[in-house]
């Protein structure tokens, strides 16, 4: 046998370490194909992290499941194209990004679809089979599931703003001087594009000319010169309840439902009556769309997780869950809507709910998004 | 077993020149300790591998180390990129912030070493206290003070007054959000620079006739200067890359250049263009401090007492 002097034993932990820093990624994906029948990562949206939606189903199952949220869809979806298809299994944004995206992409792959249809016959009408964003392009694939959706324009304080004169008016409370300095800006920069696009009276969702992206970049610069502040959706509405602000834009349901939820029911999302979107509409609505992510070694846990939240009492939960209130597609089951109170629907504008969708466009992609981007940011930088 | 046992000195002794010198040049504990160092190199250089490989790669892409453009920088320098107001804005609010905390510090510093006495350990825990609390919620706490009908204004409506001064949402307020944040940072090195000037020689200087203000200018301000130069070096450093300020207090009302870097790698989605402008700003800041560093004796500060 070789003669074992400290320094060999040096040298041999050398190759040892440096053999295993080179198996490393071997090492971790052998592990990760151990363990993951008791695993599972969910990439989302706020409130599907929270524990009234995860700790159930953990002690359902005895998993280990850890949920990441992102307050916005191209970062989620970067994730994934920057490596990471290997950690997630679930992710859930906005309903284009899995049809027109991530499907083509191959980032996320589809469900079996006579496990999952039923779900939609319990569903909001509009949510019934074939839903248009829970399919592939061609109609063959089921690609994910809906849940929470809302309309999502701008927010008023209805004791300075009336919601007649809001929903009247309409965006251009925006272009009106004396508001300014009296509105906020929630930070969310697609939504603002889409809606410096409206304010503009310009559609988004196509592909603009450069007189619409002058108009666009004279907009932004006035829009932003003139908010008062630009911040998350706490300030947006602590700014509103204080009396700091009149109105924000960006924000609807998902954004003024806790402060309603609080005991402030004069804070309302608007929509629109008319504006400049297809068919006239003056608003858009964003409904989630959950699927399941192209992970070599998908956990079985993610079509259990998909099911678990169809249920009525869990699609309660979601819809209530901490930080954000919602209404869920599933309140189509009678199950599911007795289960809300009054006031939990007072919170999420039930009473207007079905006429402020059919008057919202559904969230689409902006096909020059980035050059409106680089606009609105050099916008923002004007400011000071 | 007797494989394993250790060998004879005469024969673990280095056998080559070669070997020799390397023997002489790490010594047992450092190389026991090397694993671990390389591990900490790697965790400490990743990162800023990849971000210098992102400032490279093709603008929106993710193409790191596969591709190669100068292209990120170029548009960073291109004359109608209005980037540089929010370095201008960071770059001026961390000079104005470090400015102001010089002369609100140096009196508490003076106070903690020669004034407060025994009081001088409770007063400093004050001040390390807020730390103890993120820096974020203490921002929200000041948000509640200053808005309408918040603390300050409320108060000053019950006492029958007109009610506080708008100053939410202000450049002026990202200010008074970073000299707040920032304090203690500025504070503890200058106290350190400030023990470190030796009474004696203010003594002897009083007793050879020299007034309060020469005392000041001639010795004191120049041997505390390495503790105030570290407290300003790093409250500059920290200002420079500030944001939750900006964002919270000042509710936008400016751009900050850490603002900018975060919208890239987010909303746009261009971490590349991230990239290159955090590659840029980590020089800058890299440049001062080491131009600061060279200016500095730590020796003379450190090795005393």
């Amino acid at each position: 046998m070789a003669h074992i002097s400290r320094r060999s034993v040096l040298q041999g932990m050398g190759a040892g370490l440096g053999a295993l820093a080179a198996a490393g990624p071997l090492f971790n994906a052998n592990k990760a194909f151990a363990a993951r029948e008791k695993e599972l990562n969910i990439l989302c949206w706020e409130g599907y992290n929270s524990a009234q939606v995860l700790d159930p189903f953990r002690s359902q199952t005895g998993a280990t499941v850890k949920a990441e949220s992102l307050t916005n869809d191209p970062t989620m979806i970067n994730r994934l194209r920057a490596g990471e298809i290997n950690t997630w299994d679930l992710i859930n944004v906005n309903n284009p990004w899995a049809r027109k995206v991530m499907l083509p992409e191959k980032l996320i792959k589809p469900l079996p679809k006579a496990e999952f249809e039923p779900f939609f016959a319990k569903m909001m009408p509009e949510f019934k089979w074939p839903y248009k964003w829970a399919m592939s392009e061609d109609g063959s694939e089921l690609i994910g599931m809906a849940q929470r959706f809302g309309p999502y324009s701008f927010v008023v304080n209805t004791d300075k703003i009336s919601r007649k004169t809001a929903e009247d008016t309409g965006w251009d409370l925006f272009n009106d001087p004396a508001l300014a300095g009296k509105y906020g800006i929630l930070e969310s920069d697609d939504w603002n594009v889409f809606n410096i696009f409206i304010i503009a009276g310009i559609d988004p969702f196509k592909v603009h000319t450069p007189e619409e992206f002058t108009k666009f970049e004279e907009t932004a610069k006035r829009v932003f010169k003139g908010a008062k502040l630009i911040g998350d959706i706490a300030s947006m509405n602590q700014a509103l309840i204080s009396g700091e602000i009149d109105l924000h834009m960006t924000g609807g349901t998902y954004s003024v439902s806790p402060a309603r939820a609080d005991g402030h029911p004069n804070l309302r999302g608007i929509t629109p009556l008319r504006g400049p979107l297809p068919g006239g509409k003056g608003g858009i609505a964003w409904i989630e769309i959950t699927s399941t992510v192209n992970n070599p070694n998908l956990s079985p846990l993610a079509l259990d997780f998909l099911k678990y939240v169809q249920a009525p009492d869990v699609a309660h939960t979601v819809a209530f869950a901490e930080g954000t209130f919602n209404p869920v597609a599933q309140m189509g089951n009678k199950a599911c809507f007795d289960l809300f109170t009054k006031d939990e629907l007072d919170a999420i504008q039930w009473d207007s709910l079905q006429e402020e969708m059919d008057r919202s466009a559904e969230y689409d992609i902006v096909p020059d998004y980035d050059k409106a981007l680089d606009l609105m940011n050099a916008a923002k930088r004007l400011r000071g | 077993m007797a494989d394993l046992a250790i060998a004879p000195a005469r024969e673990a002794a280095p056998e080559s020149t070669a070997q020799l010198r390397h023997a002489r040049m790490l010594s047992v504990g450092a190389r026991c300790a090397l694993p671990v160092a390389l591990l900490l190199g790697i965790g400490f250089l990743a990162p800023l591998v990849a971000i210098f490989g992102y400032a490279f790669a093709t603008p929106r892409s993710f193409d790191v180390f596969t591709s190669f453009t100068l292209a990120n920088f170029a548009t960073l320098f291109d004359t109608t990129n209005t980037v540089w107001l929010s370095f201008f804005w960071s770059c001026g609010l961390a000079l104005l912030t470090v400015a102001i905390l010089a002369v609100i510090a140096y009196p508490i510093a003076y106070g903690l070493n020669l004034v407060f006495g025994r009081w001088s350990a409770l007063i400093s825990v004050f001040f390390v206290f807020p730390l103890f609390v993120s820096e974020n919620v203490r921002l929200y706490g000041w948000v509640l003070f200053f808005i309408k009908n918040g603390v300050l204004d409320g108060t000053l409506k019950w006492l029958g007054l007109s009610g506080g001064p708008e100053v939410l949402y202000t450049p002026g307020i990202t200010l008074f959000g970073m000299v707040y944040t920032y304090l203690p940072f500025m504070l503890f090195p200058m106290t350190l620079g400030l023990a470190l000037v030796p009474r004696d020689l203010v003594d002897a200087a009083r007793d050879l006739g020299a007034g309060r203000l020469f005392i000041w200018r001639e010795i004191e301000l120049p041997l505390a200067m390495p503790g105030i130069l570290i407290g300003m070096l790093l409250t500059f450093v920290l200002a420079i890359g500030a944001t939750a300020e900006a964002k919270i207090l000042g509710g936008q009302s400016i751009i900050v250049i850490s603002h900018d870097i975060e919208i890239a790698f987010t909303y746009s989605q261009n971490w590349p263009l991230g990239s290159a402008l955090a590659v840029l700003v980590t020089f800058f800041i890299g440049a001062l401090t080491l131009f600061a560093l060279s200016k500095l004796d730590l020796d003379r500060m450190l090795g005393r007492r």
